[in-house]
Protein backbone atom coordinates (compact mmCIF):
# COMPACT_ATOMS: atom_id res chain seq x y z
CA UNK A 1 0.00 0.00 0.00
CA UNK A 2 3.15 2.19 0.99
CA UNK A 3 4.36 1.82 -2.75
CA UNK A 4 6.23 5.06 -3.41
CA UNK A 5 4.32 6.69 -6.63
CA UNK A 6 4.47 9.93 -8.33
CA UNK A 7 2.26 12.43 -7.47
CA UNK A 8 1.17 14.82 -10.43
CA UNK A 9 0.85 17.89 -8.27
CA UNK A 10 4.38 17.72 -6.53
CA UNK A 11 6.64 15.81 -9.22
CA UNK A 12 7.98 18.89 -11.32
CA UNK A 13 8.10 17.53 -14.86
CA UNK A 14 11.73 18.38 -16.10
CA UNK A 15 11.36 20.31 -19.48
CA UNK A 16 12.84 18.02 -21.88
CA UNK A 17 10.30 15.38 -20.21
CA UNK A 18 7.81 17.88 -21.32
CA UNK A 19 9.05 18.66 -25.39
CA UNK A 20 9.42 14.98 -25.38
CA UNK A 21 6.58 13.50 -27.70
CA UNK A 22 3.71 11.05 -26.72
CA UNK A 23 4.51 8.47 -28.63
CA UNK A 24 6.88 5.64 -26.76
CA UNK A 25 9.55 4.91 -29.63
CA UNK A 26 11.95 7.97 -30.69
CA UNK A 27 10.35 8.97 -34.42
CA UNK A 28 12.00 12.03 -34.53
CA UNK A 29 15.46 10.61 -35.36
CA UNK A 30 15.36 7.78 -37.97
CA UNK A 31 18.98 6.37 -38.56
CA UNK A 32 19.35 3.37 -40.31
CA UNK A 33 21.38 0.91 -37.95
CA UNK A 34 22.63 -1.35 -40.48
CA UNK A 35 25.52 0.61 -42.73
CA UNK A 36 24.25 1.79 -45.42
CA UNK A 37 26.03 0.53 -48.71
CA UNK A 38 26.66 4.05 -49.88
CA UNK A 39 29.34 4.42 -46.87
CA UNK A 40 30.89 1.16 -47.94
CA UNK A 41 31.56 2.49 -51.30
CA UNK A 42 33.18 5.75 -50.66
CA UNK A 43 35.59 4.02 -48.23
CA UNK A 44 36.21 1.22 -50.89
CA UNK A 45 36.80 3.67 -53.25
CA UNK A 46 38.72 5.96 -51.18
CA UNK A 47 41.24 3.19 -50.15
CA UNK A 48 41.30 2.21 -53.99
CA UNK A 49 41.99 5.39 -54.84
CA UNK A 50 44.56 5.65 -52.24
CA UNK A 51 46.70 2.73 -53.28
CA UNK A 52 46.81 3.23 -56.94
CA UNK A 53 48.45 6.99 -55.59
CA UNK A 54 50.82 5.43 -53.20
CA UNK A 55 51.80 2.85 -56.85
CA UNK A 56 51.80 6.09 -58.74
CA UNK A 57 54.30 7.90 -56.44
CA UNK A 58 56.86 4.51 -56.21
CA UNK A 59 56.44 4.20 -59.58
CA UNK A 60 55.61 6.57 -62.05
CA UNK A 61 57.00 9.96 -60.62
CA UNK A 62 60.43 10.86 -61.26
CA UNK A 63 62.55 11.62 -58.26
CA UNK A 64 63.10 15.46 -57.53
CA UNK A 65 66.40 16.67 -58.93
CA UNK A 66 67.23 18.73 -55.43
CA UNK A 67 65.08 17.33 -53.26
CA UNK A 68 65.26 13.75 -54.27
CA UNK A 69 63.10 11.33 -52.51
CA UNK A 70 61.84 13.09 -49.87
CA UNK A 71 59.82 15.23 -52.43
CA UNK A 72 57.41 12.51 -52.46
CA UNK A 73 56.26 13.10 -49.06
CA UNK A 74 54.33 16.30 -51.17
CA UNK A 75 51.39 14.25 -52.42
CA UNK A 76 50.17 12.90 -49.46
CA UNK A 77 51.00 16.46 -47.75
CA UNK A 78 49.26 18.55 -49.76
CA UNK A 79 46.81 15.88 -49.84
CA UNK A 80 45.86 16.17 -46.18
CA UNK A 81 46.52 20.02 -45.74
CA UNK A 82 43.18 20.16 -48.28
CA UNK A 83 41.62 17.77 -46.48
CA UNK A 84 42.30 19.69 -43.08
CA UNK A 85 40.97 23.50 -44.13
CA UNK A 86 38.13 21.72 -45.75
CA UNK A 87 36.65 19.62 -42.77
CA UNK A 88 37.59 22.28 -40.32
CA UNK A 89 36.03 25.47 -42.59
CA UNK A 90 32.86 23.28 -42.70
CA UNK A 91 32.79 22.56 -39.35
CA UNK A 92 32.91 25.85 -38.62
CA UNK A 93 30.16 27.09 -41.07
CA UNK A 94 28.06 24.09 -39.79
CA UNK A 95 28.48 25.16 -35.99
CA UNK A 96 27.21 28.73 -37.02
CA UNK A 97 24.63 27.31 -38.30
CA UNK A 98 23.51 25.31 -35.58
CA UNK A 99 24.01 27.67 -32.99
CA UNK A 100 21.22 30.20 -36.02
CA UNK A 101 18.54 27.59 -35.80
CA UNK A 102 19.85 24.12 -33.57
CA UNK A 103 19.70 21.10 -35.81
CA UNK A 104 20.66 17.56 -34.55
CA UNK A 105 22.41 16.86 -37.82
CA UNK A 106 24.10 19.93 -38.52
CA UNK A 107 25.57 19.63 -34.86
CA UNK A 108 27.04 16.00 -35.28
CA UNK A 109 27.99 16.65 -38.78
CA UNK A 110 30.09 19.90 -37.16
CA UNK A 111 31.73 17.42 -34.50
CA UNK A 112 32.42 14.65 -37.31
CA UNK A 113 34.30 17.38 -39.31
CA UNK A 114 36.12 18.41 -36.28
CA UNK A 115 37.40 15.54 -35.29
CA UNK A 116 38.59 14.58 -38.88
CA UNK A 117 40.09 17.70 -39.49
CA UNK A 118 42.62 17.16 -36.67
CA UNK A 119 43.39 13.70 -37.55
CA UNK A 120 44.92 15.05 -41.12
CA UNK A 121 46.04 18.15 -39.03
CA UNK A 122 48.34 15.49 -36.95
CA UNK A 123 49.52 14.02 -40.73
CA UNK A 124 50.50 17.33 -41.65
CA UNK A 125 52.38 18.34 -38.73
CA UNK A 126 54.22 14.82 -38.98
CA UNK A 127 55.30 14.55 -42.76
CA UNK A 128 55.95 18.76 -42.63
CA UNK A 129 58.69 18.49 -40.16
CA UNK A 130 59.97 15.23 -41.96
CA UNK A 131 60.19 16.81 -45.20
CA UNK A 132 61.94 19.80 -43.71
CA UNK A 133 64.51 18.16 -42.20
CA UNK A 134 65.71 17.27 -45.61
CA UNK A 135 64.77 20.61 -47.35
CA UNK A 136 65.48 23.29 -44.95
CA UNK A 137 68.26 21.03 -42.60
CA UNK A 138 65.73 21.69 -39.65
CA UNK A 139 62.07 19.75 -38.46
CA UNK A 140 60.72 23.28 -37.44
CA UNK A 141 60.83 26.88 -38.48
CA UNK A 142 58.15 29.67 -37.57
CA UNK A 143 56.82 29.71 -40.94
CA UNK A 144 53.59 30.92 -41.53
CA UNK A 145 51.61 27.87 -42.24
CA UNK A 146 53.71 25.82 -39.99
CA UNK A 147 52.64 28.29 -37.12
CA UNK A 148 49.26 28.96 -38.26
CA UNK A 149 48.57 24.70 -38.51
CA UNK A 150 49.73 24.54 -35.04
CA UNK A 151 47.97 27.10 -33.66
CA UNK A 152 44.49 25.87 -35.64
CA UNK A 153 45.30 22.24 -34.85
CA UNK A 154 45.30 23.54 -31.22
CA UNK A 155 42.04 25.21 -31.54
CA UNK A 156 40.13 22.60 -32.95
CA UNK A 157 41.45 20.18 -29.83
CA UNK A 158 40.52 22.55 -27.31
CA UNK A 159 37.02 22.80 -28.79
CA UNK A 160 36.91 18.98 -29.03
CA UNK A 161 38.16 19.13 -25.22
CA UNK A 162 36.05 21.94 -23.80
CA UNK A 163 32.84 19.77 -25.25
CA UNK A 164 33.65 16.52 -23.41
CA UNK A 165 34.61 18.31 -20.52
CA UNK A 166 31.01 20.14 -20.76
CA UNK A 167 28.49 19.31 -17.37
CA UNK A 168 25.20 18.58 -19.95
CA UNK A 169 25.45 17.68 -23.63
CA UNK A 170 23.21 20.93 -24.37
CA UNK A 171 25.71 23.33 -22.67
CA UNK A 172 28.51 22.02 -24.21
CA UNK A 173 27.08 21.32 -27.91
CA UNK A 174 26.32 25.51 -27.63
CA UNK A 175 29.42 26.62 -25.99
CA UNK A 176 31.75 24.10 -28.28
CA UNK A 177 29.72 25.28 -31.74
CA UNK A 178 30.67 29.27 -30.54
CA UNK A 179 34.01 28.22 -30.04
CA UNK A 180 34.08 26.65 -33.27
CA UNK A 181 32.61 29.53 -34.88
CA UNK A 182 34.99 31.77 -33.10
CA UNK A 183 38.00 29.73 -34.49
CA UNK A 184 37.63 30.96 -38.45
CA UNK A 185 38.10 34.45 -38.50
CA UNK A 186 40.72 33.91 -35.89
CA UNK A 187 42.09 31.54 -37.94
CA UNK A 188 42.18 34.23 -40.64
CA UNK A 189 43.73 36.68 -38.45
CA UNK A 190 46.18 34.20 -37.21
CA UNK A 191 46.89 33.70 -41.12
CA UNK A 192 47.38 37.25 -41.94
CA UNK A 193 49.87 37.97 -39.09
CA UNK A 194 52.01 35.19 -39.54
CA UNK A 195 52.22 35.85 -43.03
CA UNK A 196 53.41 39.35 -42.43
CA UNK A 197 56.15 37.93 -40.19
CA UNK A 198 57.69 36.18 -43.10
CA UNK A 199 58.85 32.76 -44.14
CA UNK A 200 59.87 30.50 -46.80
CA UNK A 201 56.92 27.79 -47.49
CA UNK A 202 57.15 26.25 -51.19
CA UNK A 203 54.35 27.99 -53.00
CA UNK A 204 53.75 24.92 -55.47
CA UNK A 205 50.26 25.55 -56.31
CA UNK A 206 50.11 28.95 -56.24
CA UNK A 207 53.30 29.09 -58.11
CA UNK A 208 54.83 27.61 -61.27
CA UNK A 209 52.07 24.72 -60.54
CA UNK A 210 53.23 20.43 -61.39
CA UNK A 211 55.15 20.42 -64.58
CA UNK A 212 55.29 16.70 -64.97
CA UNK A 213 52.69 14.91 -66.10
CA UNK A 214 53.29 11.67 -63.85
CA UNK A 215 53.79 13.90 -61.19
CA UNK A 216 50.87 16.17 -61.35
CA UNK A 217 48.51 12.66 -62.05
CA UNK A 218 49.84 10.81 -58.80
CA UNK A 219 49.51 14.53 -56.97
CA UNK A 220 45.60 14.49 -58.33
CA UNK A 221 45.08 10.86 -57.12
CA UNK A 222 46.84 11.22 -53.89
CA UNK A 223 44.32 14.81 -53.36
CA UNK A 224 41.22 12.87 -54.55
CA UNK A 225 41.83 9.88 -52.46
CA UNK A 226 42.60 11.40 -49.47
CA UNK A 227 39.67 13.91 -49.72
CA UNK A 228 37.31 10.95 -50.36
CA UNK A 229 39.05 9.24 -47.45
CA UNK A 230 38.02 12.12 -45.18
CA UNK A 231 34.57 12.36 -46.67
CA UNK A 232 34.46 8.47 -45.51
CA UNK A 233 35.64 8.67 -42.08
CA UNK A 234 33.59 12.11 -41.06
CA UNK A 235 30.78 9.57 -42.38
CA UNK A 236 31.59 6.71 -40.54
CA UNK A 237 31.55 9.56 -37.15
CA UNK A 238 28.51 10.73 -38.12
CA UNK A 239 26.56 8.15 -38.47
CA UNK A 240 27.91 6.95 -34.67
CA UNK A 241 26.84 10.28 -33.52
CA UNK A 242 23.58 10.21 -35.09
CA UNK A 243 22.99 6.62 -33.30
CA UNK A 244 23.59 7.98 -30.20
CA UNK A 245 21.28 11.00 -30.28
CA UNK A 246 18.86 8.44 -31.54
CA UNK A 247 19.95 6.27 -28.74
CA UNK A 248 18.97 9.33 -26.33
CA UNK A 249 16.11 10.22 -27.82
CA UNK A 250 14.63 6.96 -27.25
CA UNK A 251 15.90 6.76 -24.08
CA UNK A 252 14.15 9.77 -22.88
CA UNK A 253 11.05 8.95 -24.82
CA UNK A 254 10.42 5.57 -23.01
CA UNK A 255 11.18 7.25 -19.57
CA UNK A 256 8.72 9.75 -20.07
CA UNK A 257 6.02 7.42 -21.21
CA UNK A 258 6.69 5.42 -18.01
CA UNK A 259 5.85 8.43 -15.98
CA UNK A 260 2.76 9.36 -17.70
CA UNK A 261 1.89 5.50 -17.69
CA UNK A 262 2.67 5.47 -13.92
CA UNK A 263 0.76 9.14 -13.37
CA UNK A 264 -2.30 7.31 -15.07
CA UNK B 1 16.03 49.58 -18.35
CA UNK B 2 17.47 50.18 -20.93
CA UNK B 3 21.34 47.79 -21.89
CA UNK B 4 23.52 51.21 -20.41
CA UNK B 5 21.71 51.46 -16.91
CA UNK B 6 21.55 47.54 -16.15
CA UNK B 7 25.48 47.34 -16.86
CA UNK B 8 26.44 50.67 -15.07
CA UNK B 9 24.30 48.59 -12.38
CA UNK B 10 25.97 45.28 -12.85
CA UNK B 11 29.73 47.17 -13.26
CA UNK B 12 29.01 49.09 -10.29
CA UNK B 13 28.30 46.07 -8.34
CA UNK B 14 31.43 44.36 -9.49
CA UNK B 15 33.63 47.27 -8.94
CA UNK B 16 31.98 47.59 -4.99
CA UNK B 17 33.16 43.20 -4.55
CA UNK B 18 36.86 44.49 -6.00
CA UNK B 19 36.91 47.16 -3.85
CA UNK B 20 35.64 45.49 -1.02
CA UNK B 21 38.16 42.48 -1.14
CA UNK B 22 41.23 43.86 -2.21
CA UNK B 23 42.87 40.52 -2.41
CA UNK B 24 41.81 39.62 -6.04
CA UNK B 25 43.85 42.61 -7.61
CA UNK B 26 46.43 42.40 -5.37
CA UNK B 27 47.27 38.99 -5.82
CA UNK B 28 47.04 39.39 -10.16
CA UNK B 29 49.75 42.28 -9.29
CA UNK B 30 52.13 40.02 -7.05
CA UNK B 31 51.62 37.45 -9.82
CA UNK B 32 52.41 39.23 -12.47
CA UNK B 33 55.53 41.32 -10.88
CA UNK B 34 56.83 37.54 -10.12
CA UNK B 35 56.09 36.41 -13.34
CA UNK B 36 58.15 39.39 -15.10
CA UNK B 37 61.03 38.22 -12.20
CA UNK B 38 60.82 34.90 -13.05
CA UNK B 39 61.76 35.44 -16.56
CA UNK B 40 64.37 38.17 -15.74
CA UNK B 41 66.05 34.82 -14.17
CA UNK B 42 65.37 33.00 -17.16
CA UNK B 43 66.94 35.63 -19.60
CA UNK B 44 69.61 36.75 -17.64
CA UNK B 45 72.94 36.58 -19.85
CA UNK B 46 76.10 37.78 -18.46
CA UNK B 47 74.83 38.75 -15.56
CA UNK B 48 72.36 41.54 -17.17
CA UNK B 49 68.95 40.86 -18.46
CA UNK B 50 68.86 41.61 -22.55
CA UNK B 51 66.65 44.94 -23.54
CA UNK B 52 66.01 42.46 -26.61
CA UNK B 53 63.55 40.57 -24.21
CA UNK B 54 61.87 43.04 -23.17
CA UNK B 55 58.45 43.01 -25.92
CA UNK B 56 58.29 39.37 -25.18
CA UNK B 57 58.04 39.60 -21.63
CA UNK B 58 56.04 42.29 -21.32
CA UNK B 59 53.42 40.56 -23.86
CA UNK B 60 53.58 36.91 -22.27
CA UNK B 61 52.92 38.63 -18.54
CA UNK B 62 50.21 40.63 -19.76
CA UNK B 63 49.20 37.55 -21.18
CA UNK B 64 49.59 35.28 -18.48
CA UNK B 65 48.07 37.61 -15.82
CA UNK B 66 44.75 38.20 -17.58
CA UNK B 67 44.54 34.38 -17.60
CA UNK B 68 44.90 34.44 -13.70
CA UNK B 69 42.35 37.22 -13.78
CA UNK B 70 39.74 35.66 -15.99
CA UNK B 71 39.47 32.82 -14.21
CA UNK B 72 38.16 34.61 -11.32
CA UNK B 73 36.16 36.67 -13.42
CA UNK B 74 32.77 35.16 -13.41
CA UNK B 75 33.44 34.00 -9.42
CA UNK B 76 31.07 36.24 -7.84
CA UNK B 77 27.87 35.01 -10.03
CA UNK B 78 29.29 31.35 -9.47
CA UNK B 79 29.38 31.44 -5.33
CA UNK B 80 26.62 33.59 -5.04
CA UNK B 81 24.44 31.21 -7.67
CA UNK B 82 22.98 34.59 -9.64
CA UNK B 83 24.50 33.74 -12.58
CA UNK B 84 20.78 32.88 -14.70
CA UNK B 85 19.74 35.93 -12.87
CA UNK B 86 22.33 38.28 -14.20
CA UNK B 87 22.18 36.77 -17.62
CA UNK B 88 18.39 37.37 -17.72
CA UNK B 89 17.97 40.77 -17.21
CA UNK B 90 15.60 42.82 -19.40
CA UNK B 91 18.13 43.27 -22.24
CA UNK B 92 19.50 39.93 -22.05
CA UNK B 93 22.92 38.75 -21.41
CA UNK B 94 24.27 41.89 -23.08
CA UNK B 95 24.94 44.44 -20.04
CA UNK B 96 26.21 41.37 -18.13
CA UNK B 97 28.99 40.79 -20.91
CA UNK B 98 29.82 44.11 -21.34
CA UNK B 99 30.38 44.80 -17.69
CA UNK B 100 32.52 41.88 -17.38
CA UNK B 101 35.05 42.70 -19.94
CA UNK B 102 35.24 46.78 -18.96
CA UNK B 103 36.00 44.73 -15.23
CA UNK B 104 38.48 42.57 -17.00
CA UNK B 105 39.91 45.54 -19.10
CA UNK B 106 39.82 48.19 -15.67
CA UNK B 107 42.04 44.56 -14.34
CA UNK B 108 44.65 44.28 -17.18
CA UNK B 109 44.72 47.75 -17.85
CA UNK B 110 46.34 48.42 -13.70
CA UNK B 111 48.41 44.95 -14.14
CA UNK B 112 50.09 47.22 -17.21
CA UNK B 113 50.60 50.58 -15.06
CA UNK B 114 52.18 48.28 -12.71
CA UNK B 115 54.46 45.64 -15.10
CA UNK B 116 55.42 47.90 -18.12
CA UNK B 117 57.95 50.54 -15.44
CA UNK B 118 58.80 47.21 -14.16
CA UNK B 119 60.13 45.36 -17.21
CA UNK B 120 61.76 48.74 -18.30
CA UNK B 121 63.32 48.88 -14.87
CA UNK B 122 64.23 45.17 -14.81
CA UNK B 123 65.87 44.82 -18.23
CA UNK B 124 67.51 48.50 -18.30
CA UNK B 125 66.06 49.58 -21.26
CA UNK B 126 64.84 53.42 -21.54
CA UNK B 127 60.99 54.13 -23.34
CA UNK B 128 60.97 55.15 -26.60
CA UNK B 129 58.40 55.16 -29.06
CA UNK B 130 55.48 55.41 -26.26
CA UNK B 131 53.01 56.21 -28.25
CA UNK B 132 53.05 53.37 -30.91
CA UNK B 133 53.66 51.20 -27.29
CA UNK B 134 50.63 52.66 -25.53
CA UNK B 135 48.49 51.96 -28.99
CA UNK B 136 49.61 48.33 -29.25
CA UNK B 137 48.74 48.20 -25.58
CA UNK B 138 45.23 50.09 -25.45
CA UNK B 139 44.14 47.50 -28.47
CA UNK B 140 45.79 44.72 -26.91
CA UNK B 141 44.14 44.66 -23.67
CA UNK B 142 40.81 45.52 -25.36
CA UNK B 143 41.06 42.52 -27.87
CA UNK B 144 42.20 40.19 -24.82
CA UNK B 145 39.67 41.40 -22.79
CA UNK B 146 36.94 40.56 -25.30
CA UNK B 147 37.89 37.10 -26.35
CA UNK B 148 38.82 36.42 -22.29
CA UNK B 149 35.41 37.46 -21.29
CA UNK B 150 33.87 35.04 -24.06
CA UNK B 151 36.00 32.49 -22.79
CA UNK B 152 35.67 32.34 -19.50
CA UNK B 153 32.05 33.13 -19.78
CA UNK B 154 31.43 29.85 -21.97
CA UNK B 155 33.51 27.76 -19.70
CA UNK B 156 31.66 28.29 -16.36
CA UNK B 157 29.81 25.25 -17.19
CA UNK B 158 32.97 23.26 -17.98
CA UNK B 159 35.14 21.30 -15.91
CA UNK B 160 38.94 21.27 -15.58
CA UNK B 161 38.85 24.94 -17.11
CA UNK B 162 41.42 25.71 -15.50
CA UNK B 163 43.65 23.92 -18.03
CA UNK B 164 41.26 24.66 -20.80
CA UNK B 165 41.08 28.47 -20.75
CA UNK B 166 44.78 28.86 -21.49
CA UNK B 167 43.69 26.49 -24.24
CA UNK B 168 41.29 28.45 -26.41
CA UNK B 169 42.79 31.45 -25.46
CA UNK B 170 45.96 32.04 -26.54
CA UNK B 171 46.13 30.47 -29.65
CA UNK B 172 42.75 32.65 -30.41
CA UNK B 173 44.89 35.98 -29.41
CA UNK B 174 47.79 34.83 -31.38
CA UNK B 175 47.80 37.63 -33.62
CA UNK B 176 47.30 40.68 -30.86
CA UNK B 177 50.16 38.69 -29.39
CA UNK B 178 52.43 38.34 -32.42
CA UNK B 179 51.32 41.90 -33.64
CA UNK B 180 52.04 43.62 -30.33
CA UNK B 181 55.31 42.27 -29.91
CA UNK B 182 56.49 43.27 -33.22
CA UNK B 183 55.43 46.86 -32.50
CA UNK B 184 56.55 47.04 -29.27
CA UNK B 185 59.77 45.64 -30.59
CA UNK B 186 59.63 48.34 -33.19
CA UNK B 187 59.06 51.30 -31.14
CA UNK B 188 61.71 50.61 -28.36
CA UNK B 189 64.03 50.60 -31.36
CA UNK B 190 62.91 53.78 -32.72
CA UNK B 191 62.09 52.39 -36.22
CA UNK B 192 59.25 52.97 -38.38
CA UNK B 193 56.20 50.84 -39.88
CA UNK B 194 54.12 49.91 -36.78
CA UNK B 195 51.40 51.32 -39.07
CA UNK B 196 50.35 47.80 -40.21
CA UNK B 197 50.35 46.02 -37.39
CA UNK B 198 48.25 48.13 -35.55
CA UNK B 199 45.73 47.99 -38.15
CA UNK B 200 45.84 44.53 -37.83
CA UNK B 201 45.19 44.01 -34.23
CA UNK B 202 42.06 47.15 -34.53
CA UNK B 203 40.34 44.98 -37.23
CA UNK B 204 41.15 41.86 -34.40
CA UNK B 205 39.56 44.49 -31.91
CA UNK B 206 36.57 45.16 -34.28
CA UNK B 207 35.39 41.79 -35.45
CA UNK B 208 35.57 40.49 -31.70
CA UNK B 209 33.84 43.31 -29.96
CA UNK B 210 30.93 42.80 -32.29
CA UNK B 211 30.42 38.71 -32.51
CA UNK B 212 31.65 37.88 -29.02
CA UNK B 213 28.81 39.41 -27.10
CA UNK B 214 26.29 38.02 -30.14
CA UNK B 215 28.40 34.59 -29.52
CA UNK B 216 28.23 34.73 -25.71
CA UNK B 217 24.42 35.33 -26.15
CA UNK B 218 24.08 32.37 -28.34
CA UNK B 219 25.47 30.07 -26.09
CA UNK B 220 24.21 30.73 -23.41
CA UNK B 221 20.51 31.14 -24.12
CA UNK B 222 18.22 28.80 -22.16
Amino acid sequence: MTTPTISPTTSPESPELAAAPRAPVAMATRVPVRTPAALLVLLGVSLALIEVALWWIAARTPSDIVLGLSQKIFYFHVGSAFAMLLCLTSASFLSLADLLRPDDRADALAQSLLEVGVIFALCILTSGPLWARKAWGMYWTWEPRLTLTLLVTLLAVSVIALRAMSADSGTGRRVGAAMAVMGAPASYLIHVAVKWWGGTHPQVIQGGGIQNADMRIAFWLAVFGLLTFAAALTATRYRDLRLKQRGRAIRLNLSAHQLRQRRA
Amino acid sequence: MTVARITWLLLKKDLRIAARSREMLGFTLLFAVLCVIVFAFGFLQEGAATAGYVPGVLWVTLLFSSSVSLLRLFAPEEEGGTLDLVSSTAAGTLPLFISKATMQLLFTGLVTVVVLPLVLLFFNTELKGFGQTAAALGLGLVGMATVGTLCSALLVHVRLREVLLPLVLYPTVAPLLISGVKVTSIALAEGEGTGDWLTLMLIFDLLFVVASPWLHGRALQR
